[in-house]
Order: structure tokens, then C-alpha cells, then sequence
């Protein structure tokens, strides 16, 4: 396995790698793959400070509205603390795949709860069975509380059924549009009724609230349970090639290839298991093709951890972690809508594209892009901006230089930069002065190069 | 800057960068079909509670549902039925003048109580049922846009609403800041290097457009904008902020037909009373220097101006003297032309409502959307409005 494919790896499964630690690397495809999935057995659920709701029982809230209002300023308060231990998570995390699959999920399993206790465990159980079996998965999903309220399932009656999470289970989570009919989802609908959680987020299904009639569902009729629901769907093989597609999408290629895409759903809907289909795309020759390397643009949260993860970056204000997400268009923990974030070229547009080529500059550099003819731009900021910077930040050039002293300067770009560099700019970047391994680096994470992995 | 002028230095700017072949597409396009009327969007967030803006003054149903929460006292009345909320009154004049045009219970069936839900909704003009990942004037764009500063924003970050499938707005809520970082010599540097001309259908060199466009984009915007400041005195607030910049812009005349801002903090659980009394007044004299500077320059009979909120809020008060999430809401609509000013429709029945207890609509928003679109922008609402609509005659 060459470095370049390591690297491509690396990027796809996790958040990069720096040179130090790719050296390391065992040399075979098959030992890099079993070292991911080795280290991403464990799981660390995230777990902030949440005692501000310890002893509050439901009749608190109940009884006293001011007392819940300032529970819900609170919680929302906490959901910025998950956010950002959510993101110190992803620098450099111990279970590297496992982390980048709960991102994935979480861009897939689409949720929003301003209830930080609901929108917590939601996230944990997106790490829990990340790796793991597919049918456990969308089963324990639709016992979320966060979801149960992102999607009305609360509100689903046997006298009065709610359609949004029927709908979006298999419109979104499973199937695809056009998929099923929506006969179809009234009758899932009714399987799910009664859904419900207690105080504490536990699932509870309130039996009055059950439809236990009769429902006929793709062709079979029974009386159905929710899991019954999503043992049917699963048997559907377009659940299979759908998700394939979407793994493929964001690990392999934004453009699809339907018969890479068969082959995957082949493999996934023998048992369903994430990590052997995950196996099966690392292992596969045409994962590491010139046309998929740097083929990909990067998500604002791969974007951002991953400049954290080259030069490491502490944040005087915490909320200039949220600024920056905001800036960028995605915010941890608080999707656009169920659908989610679009992705790929949706990412870019005139303001992110200039927030993203100036934020390194921005966080590690004073804002400052060295270039040939820079002492007068340079002068010019400096008096307009008097000293004063959108962020807070100490970069750790230290850690970088150890990481990366065993580059030269002249070639840093091939461990920044992971596809081919347009011919014009890298003319450009020739007749840069590299006496800086620093500014060089601040150059590089300058280039719309970058964007991409 | 005129319009010669600029379409001269657009050819210059355009024929420094090879300009990939998807982009020409736009270039097709002429500015003549977006038109000259332009529009301004203000989106107040939280939802506000259209019952205590526009106040049913004279009905016992309104004070019993509120015991504690209705106006009593310095309600500016305008009809029998209704009136301002007392901080409303710059816009009085207004009013008085037939300027300003309230639509009543605008909505769409099955509303969303969900603050970001509704927004969606409203951003996208979606049904209530359907997720859509584009916006109203981004789909306009996509149509009849050119340049990204057609739709501006006044804001760090763009909304949905100007989000289209192919083509986006701009955002910005300091264009000298957008302008000083998009002209820094390194960037200036590497796309005067760009030379590949295979790029264009690859992510790569969408992102190198994309560049240019930003570039380009900011250059016209601070280079077309008047420096000389408005002699109209706006309030000093961060709302008020965005339309003075709105207004230089405009008087600049930018070749930018929307413009969006937004007011937030109308989410009114709790004491409800002193929030929205300070976010009204911070509405209304904010509006009201607005049109005046407008005025002044003689570009308010080019422009609408368009304010709508996600929800109006439940009728009745909670225990926390404020409100709950409600439904249908009251829409202002100002502008020099209006065909039918002051009240366009009569309040919704405060005896008829729906299971939740909210005024049920009778106007969809996005026949709102649709009006604004054909009889004042005078492009066709079609593939910009989802679902056709029945035109309102308030413009």
C-alpha cells in the first residue's frame, strides 16, 4: 500500500493522517484495513456535565413554567458544550472509523432535540451501533425519544396515526423516494402508534395508544409491531442498494457508480452488518482509483478537523467553535431539516468558499496568507484591523513541526494536498519562497486544493 | 454606477478569467429579465404574535383569551376592528398613506409548530409535508439570476430561502470585510495563475469558479456602493443596521433585486409583554427610516418591502404570561404602488379555531410568494412556487 493510498484512506475513514503517524502504518492493505476496525471496536459514548437536570422531576416542569424556561435556556447552553465535545472528539479520536461512521449517521439518521439530555443519548446511540447491525440500528432509532419527538412519533395515535416518521423511514432512512406507496406509510404509521418515552428519555410504548388491528404492508398483512415494519423493509433489497449508495457517495465518490453500488448492496444485504460493508469498500482496488482520490469536497466538520488535526489549534472562546461551523454552513447537532445537509457542491458558495480559504490564516496565522508581494497588504490590515481578530486562538506549531519533520518543506504538499493540483497554481507555488515549513503550510491550507480529500 | 457602465466593466472582469462553459449559461441570461423592481424581505424569527401587532381591539373573545397579556392602553386603532400595537406607530404614517398593505392569516394547511420546521416551510415555500433543499429566491435565481449579489443577504451566513439548485445569493453583513479578504494578493496571485481549462465539470474547478464569482461579486459590490452614508439617522440596533446598508445599497444602484434581513427574539414563552414591546419598536422606527431614506432618493417606488414571521403565536396566554407556538399570522407588505393598502383581509374568527387553539389560515403564504413574484417582479412564479397558486391583488 503506497503512502498516497494510506493517506486517501485516511481521509475517508477518518479526518487525515500526518506524516509521523503514517509511517508507522503497517504496509499491506489488509493489516491498514484490520488496524481501523481494530481501533474502532470500543465505544466511548460522549458524556458532558449534565447535572443541572439531576433531581427535576416531570411535575417541576409542569407545575412551574419560569422553572421550565430556564431549563430550556440551560439545556440550550448545553447542547453548545455537546457540540464542541462532539468536536474535540473527532481531533484525533482513539476509534478514528468509528467516529467518522457516527458523522455519517448523523447526516443520515437526521435529528434535531434542544432537550440536551434526549439530543446526548440520540448521538451516543448513533456511536453504538455505528459499525454494528443495520436492522438493530433502525430499530433502536425509532425508539429514540429525540426522534420520537423530531417526528411527531409522540403524536402517533391509534385514533389520530402521524405519518412523518413512517414517511421519512422510508423515504429517508431506508428506501428511498418512490420506493413505496403511501398506502404504505399509513399503514406503518399504525404499527408505530402508541411510540412514547418516559421523563428520562427511555422508550415506553402506551399501550392504549396501539393499533392492533390488522395492517397490510408490502403485500403482507398481520398485526404488525414497528419492528415487524422494519423487518419487512429490510427484506426489500433497494434498502440494501440505497444505503450503498449513499456510503459510496460519501466514501468513495460524490458521482455514483451503479455498478460499484451493486456490488456493496450485494454484500450488505446478506446480513446487514455496516462493518463488512465498510470492509468491503476499504478493500476494494477501485477504492484507492486515481478518479476518487481527492475526488471529494470536504464537509465544513471534515474541513475543520482536519486543520485542527495538522496544526493543532486550542480556542479561547468556545463559541468560536460554533461561530466558525455556523460560518461554514454546518452546525453539529442542529441540521438544516430531516433531509439533512445537502452536501458535496452544495457545501460552497461565495461567502463559504472565502471563509473557508481564509480561515487557516484566520486561526493560526493572524490572518495572515505570506505571499510575494504581501508587505504592503500586510501593513494595510494590520492598521484597519488594530490588532483585533474574529477568533481567539493559540495555534501549536510545535506539534506541527514534530509531526512533520520528517517532510521537507518543498514536498509538504503531498501530504496536504490529496488530488492533483490545477497546472496554473502549481506553477504558483513553485516560485513561492519555502524557507517556511509554517507559511508553506498556511499556503497550502489556502488553496481551493484543499477543500477536496 | 449606470447600467452601461457596468455591463462594460462586468466584460472586462469576465474576459480576465477563462469562464468554464456551465457559467456562460448564465451569462445568457440578461439582466433586462430580472427587471428594476426590487424587493426587500425581513424575516422577524421566534415567531411573533401577530395578535398583539395588528390588535383585534374591539373583541371580548381577544381580552378573555388574555387576561393578563392583551393591550389595553395606547393601542393605535385604524378601523373599528383593529390597531397597532402602541409600538408601531412610525409606521402610522404608513398606513395613513396607503403604503403599507396587512394581509391577515397568511399560513398553509397542516402548520408545523416547530420554529426551524415552519422556517423551512416559509424559506423553501414547501407544503408542510415536503422537504425541499432549495429556496424561493434561490429558485428565482437559478432563473433569472446572473450574479451571485442579485440576492443579497444581510447576514454572515446564507439562509435557505437563497439557496437555489444551481445558483446561490450572497451574504454578507460587512461587504468591506468580504472585500478586503477576497482581494488579498495571495488569492489574487493563484487565480491569476488558473489556467486549466478541463476543470470546469469537476469539483475542482467548480470550486475555482466559485472563487472568481466571490471575487467578483465583492469587487462590484464595494466598488459600486456609494461611500457617502445616508443623511436619514436610523435607531442604533443591529436590525436597523441591515437596512441602512440595504438602503446604500440600493440607492448605489446595485444590480441586486432581493434583499433579505431578519429580526430575532420573538420567541415569547415567557413575559412576553416588555420583549415584544422593545422588538416592535426596533421593527418599526428601523422600517420607517428605512422607506424615509428610500424616499429621499427616490428609490421607494421601485422597491416592496416584505415582512413575515414562521407562525403567529396561540390565542390564548399561557401561565407564564406569554405564548405558545400558534399558526396563521398577519404579513406586512409596504411599497409606494400597492393596489390594495391597509387591511387586504378581515382577522380570522377568534371563535372558530383550530384543534390547538390557533387562527386558522386562509391565505397561503406562498400565494404571497407568488403575487410578489409575477405582478411585482414580473417573472413567472412557475418552477419558483412549487404548487401553483390563486394571485392576491394587493400589488
Amino acid at each position: 500500500m503506497t503512502p498516497r493510498e494510506s493517506q486517501h484512506l485516511y481521509w475517508r475513514a477518518g479526518f487525515g493522517i500526518n506524516p509521523t503517524a503514517l509511517k508507522t502504518l503497517p504496509k499491506n492493505r489488509t493489516q491498514v484495513v484490520a488496524k481501523l476496525f481494530a481501533d474502532s471496536k470500543v465505544v466511548t459514548p460522549i458524556s458532558i456535565d449534565l447535572s443541572f437536570m439531576d433531581g427535576v422531576t416531570i411535575r417541576d416542569i409542569r407545575d412551574n413554567p419560569k422553572f421550565a424556561q430556564e431549563l430550556r435556556v440551560k439545556s440550550r447552553k448545553k447542547l453548545a458544550v455537546l457540540n464542541t465535545a462532539w468536536i474535540n472528539r473527532l481531533v484525533l479520536p482513539k476509534e478514528l472509523l468509528r467516529e467518522k461512521m457516527t458523522l455519517f449517521w448523523a447526516n443520515h439518521f437526521v435529528c434535531k432535540d434542544n432537550h440536551v439530555v434526549f439530543a446526548q443519548k440520540f448521538n451516543n446511540t448513533l456511536r453504538i451501533h455505528a459499525l454494528g447491525d443495520f436492522k438493530t440500528y433502525v430499530k433502536a432509532i425509532s425508539k429514540e425519544a429525540a426522534m420520537l419527538k423530531y417526528l411527531n412519533g409522540k403524536q402517533n395515535r391509534k385514533n389520530q396515526p402521524n405519518e412523518n416518521f413512517a414517511r421519512e423511514l422510508m423515504e429517508l432512512f431506508t428506501l428511498g423516494e418512490g420506493n413505496y406507496s403511501e398506502k404504505d406509510i399509513k399503514e406503518s404509521a399504525r404499527a408505530f402508534t402508541g411510540y412514547n418515552h418516559d421523563f428520562d428519555g427511555n422508550f415506553k410504548i402506551r399501550v392504549k395508544q396501539h393499533d392492533d388491528g390488522l395492517k397490510t404492508f408490502f403485500g403482507k398483512t398481520g398485526n404488525f409491531s414497528g419492528d415487524d415494519i422494519i423487518d419487512i423493509i429490510l427484506k426489500d433489497k433497494q434498502c440494501a442498494t440505497y444505503i450503498s449508495s449513499k456510503v459510496y457517495r460519501y466514501f468513495v465518490n460524490p458521482k455514483p457508480n451503479k455498478q460499484r453500488i451493486d456490488a456493496m448492496a450485494e454484500v450488505f444485504f446478506k446480513d446487514y452488518n455496516i462493518e463488512n460493508l465498510m470492509r468491503f469498500v476499504f478493500m476494494s482496488d477501485w477504492f484507492y482509483d486515481e478518479e476518487n482520490i481527492g475526488a471529494k469536497i470536504k464537509s465544513p466538520i471534515e474541513y475543520l478537523v482536519g486543520i485542527v488535526n495538522t496544526v493543532p489549534v486550542e480556542f479561547e472562546r468556545e463559541k468560536d467553535i460554533l461561530r466558525i461551523q455556523k460560518v461554514l454552513g454546518q452546525t453539529l447537532l442542529d441540521p438544516p431539516n430531516v433531509a439533512g445537509w445537502k452536501g458535496d457542491k452544495a457545501w460552497i458558495d461565495a461567502n463559504t468558499i472565502m471563509v473557508r480559504l481564509k480561515l487557516p490564516s484566520i486561526m493560526l496565522n493572524n490572518a495572515f496568507i505570506a505571499s510575494n508581494e504581501n508587505d504592503e497588504f500586510r501593513k494595510q490590515f494590520f492598521k484597519k484591523k488594530k490588532g483585533k481578530f474574529p477568533f481567539k486562538t493559540q495555534p501549536n506549531w510545535e506539534r506541527f513541526s514534530e509531526n512533520f519533520k520528517i517532510v521537507e518543506t518543498d514536498t509538504l504538499q503531498n501530504y496536504m494536498i490529496q488530488g492533483p493540483i490545477n497546472d496554473g497554481t502549481a506553477d504558483y507555488l513553485e516560485i513561492l519562497n519555502k524557507s517556511s515549513k509554517q507559511d508553506y503550510c498556511i499556503q497550502l491550507m489556502s488553496l481551493p486544493e484543499y477543500q477536496m480529500c | 454606477m449606470d447600467r452601461r457602465k457596468f455591463i462594460k466593466n462586468s466584460a472586462l472582469a469576465s474576459s480576465l478569467f477563462f469562464v468554464p462553459n456551465f457559467v456562460k449559461a448564465f451569462e445568457s441570461v440578461t439582466t433586462e429579465r430580472l427587471g428594476y423592481k426590487r424587493l426587500v424581505i425581513v424575516q422577524l424569527a421566534g415567531g411573533n404574535d401577530g395578535l398583539n401587532t395588528i390588535i383585534p381591539h374591539n373583541n371580548d373573545l381577544y381580552y378573555n383569551a388574555r387576561p393578563r397579556l392583551a393591550i389595553t392602553e395606547d393601542i393605535i386603532k385604524l378601523t373599528d376592528d383593529l390597531g397597532f400595537h402602541p409600538s408601531l406607530s412610525p409606521l402610522r404614517s404608513l398606513f395613513d398613506n396607503g403604503e403599507l398593505s396587512i394581509i391577515n392569516n397568511v399560513g398553509y394547511p397542516n402548520p408545523v409548530r416547530s420554529h426551524f420546521r415552519s422556517m423551512d416551510i416559509w424559506q423553501t415555500a414547501s407544503g408542510s409535508d415536503e422537504y425541499l433543499q432549495s429556496g424561493w429566491i434561490g429558485r428565482y435565481l437559478d432563473q433569472h439570476g446572473k450574479k451571485p449579489y442579485n440576492a443579497m443577504e444581510m447576514d454572515e451566513q446564507l439562509s435557505l430561502a437563497m439557496k437555489g439548485e444551481h445558483f446561490n445569493g450572497i451574504a454578507t453583513n460587512d461587504y468591506k470585510v468580504l472585500y478586503n479578504t477576497a482581494k488579498d494578493p495571495y488569492f489574487k496571485n493563484v487565480l491569476h495563475h488558473y489556467n486549466d481549462t478541463h476543470l470546469s465539470e469537476h469539483n475542482l474547478g467548480y470550486l475555482y469558479q466559485t472563487m472568481i464569482e466571490a471575487k467578483s461579486s465583492a469587487k462590484y459590490i464595494f466598488e459600486s456602493t456609494k461611500v457617502k452614508s445616508s443623511q436619514e439617522s436610523y435607531p442604533q440596533n443591529g436590525f436597523s443596521k441591515q437596512l441602512r446598508n440595504v438602503a446604500q445599497f440600493i440607492n448605489s444602484g446595485l444590480d441586486t433585486k432581493v434583499f433579505y434581513t431578519s429580526l430575532g427574539g420573538f420567541d415569547t414563552h415567557a413575559n412576553q409583554d416588555n420583549k415584544q414591546t422593545r422588538l416592535l419598536s426596533q421593527y418599526a422606527e428601523s422600517v420607517s427610516a428605512f422607506v424615509k431614506d428610500l424616499k429621499q432618493n427616490g428609490t421607494f417606488e421601485d422597491t416592496l418591502i416584505l415582512t413575515f414571521s414562521e407562525f403567529g403565536r396561540r390565542v390564548k396566554q399561557n401561565a407564564a404570561n406569554g405564548t405558545d407556538h400558534g399558526s396563521a399570522n398577519n404579513v406586512f407588505v409596504i411599497g409606494k404602488s400597492l393596489k390594495k393598502a391597509g387591511f387586504y383581509n378581515n382577522l380570522a374568527s377568534l371563535s372558530d379555531l383550530d384543534a390547538n387553539g390557533d387562527l386558522k389560515y386562509n391565505i397561503d403564504f406562498r400565494a404571497v410568494y407568488a403575487t410578489i413574484l409575477s405582478q411585482w417582479m414580473n417573472v413567472s412564479a412557475e418552477g419558483i412556487i412549487p404548487v401553483e397558486q390563486k394571485l392576491l391583488d394587493f400589488v
